[in-house]
């Protein structure tokens, strides 16, 4: 997981692209795999939450968000979690520019 | 009861254990789990809106939407469809749900719009032909779209 996260003017912006696959079923099928995608991603800074939303299997290989909040969170460390279909889940952290 | 039933859920227990304050937390695959297998009518080729229109009734109890309040970025063509970059942005928002008319099912991703957040998105998605990619964000109880068409021309050959 590869976060870049920066405080300017009283907002937060963060970019953040998650390694995975994201085969979706027709794609699985082709490849005789099975499907599997990102379904649910979360944000939070200092157990606040920043960012929260629930995926499909059209969002693009190695999925990349940028999303915003308000505050000024220099120094602070963001925590982005990820579930996927099977249940595998990750985690990164990131300290804010 | 509740909350063993609560922690059933795997996502719950990976909120529980990251973040005691996402117990709130709003994962639209186990609370809506139906609504992500609303198909697009696939012998209109991307053409017909059915599928998003079904979907947002589902997700957001209307599909009385009126235009407007949403500023969509899309590509007008988009060479490759694999890799389609979108971005949204409303002043403010509760939820923001994203379709398209291209692939199997309309459903591509719903935001919620966390106390301190700001619904201004980016996100890459998948178009397997030309499509319409649609944005419907609730604002004070009211539903807004926008829309935009994307030509999809799979690897240059002018799809």
């Amino acid at each position: 997981m590869r976060i870049k996260a920066k405080s300017k003017n009283g907002i937060t912006t963060v970019k953040v692209m998650f390694k995975h696959p994201m085969l979706s079923y027709d794609e699985a099928k082709k490849k005789g795999k099975e499907a599997n995608f990102i379904t649910y991603v979360v944000a939070n800074v200092e157990d606040k939450k920043v960012f929260e939303v629930s995926t499909s299997q059209f969002l693009s290989k190695n999925p990349y968000m940028k999303f915003a909040f308000k505050g000024d969170f220099k120094g602070k460390e963001i925590v982005i979690s990820w579930v996927d279909l099977k249940g595998n889940k990750k985690t990164g952290k990131k300290k804010i520019k | 009861m509740e909350r063993r039933k609560f922690l059933g859920f795997g996502l719950g227990a990976l909120a529980v254990m990251a973040m005691p304050r996402t117990l709130m937390a709003t994962n639209y695959r186990e609370k809506l789990p139906d609504v992500w297998k609303i198909k697009n009518d696939e012998a209109s080729k991307g053409k017909s809106l059915d599928g998003t229109k079904k979907a947002i009734k589902a997700i957001f109890g209307t599909d009385k939407v009126e235009e407007g309040k949403i500023k969509l970025k899309a590509p007008d063509i988009a060479e490759n469809g694999a890799v389609v970059p979108v971005s949204f942005k409303t002043e403010k928002a509760t939820r923001i749900a994203l379709f398209q008319s291209a692939d199997p099912e309309a459903l591509v991703a719903i935001f919620d719009v966390p106390e301190i957040g700001i619904p201004d998105y980016s996100v890459r998605i998948k178009m397997k032909q030309t499509g319409t990619v649609t944005v419907v964000a609730e604002v004070d109880g009211k539903l807004y779209s926008a829309s935009k068409v994307v030509k999809v021309t799979i690897g240059g050959c002018g799809g």
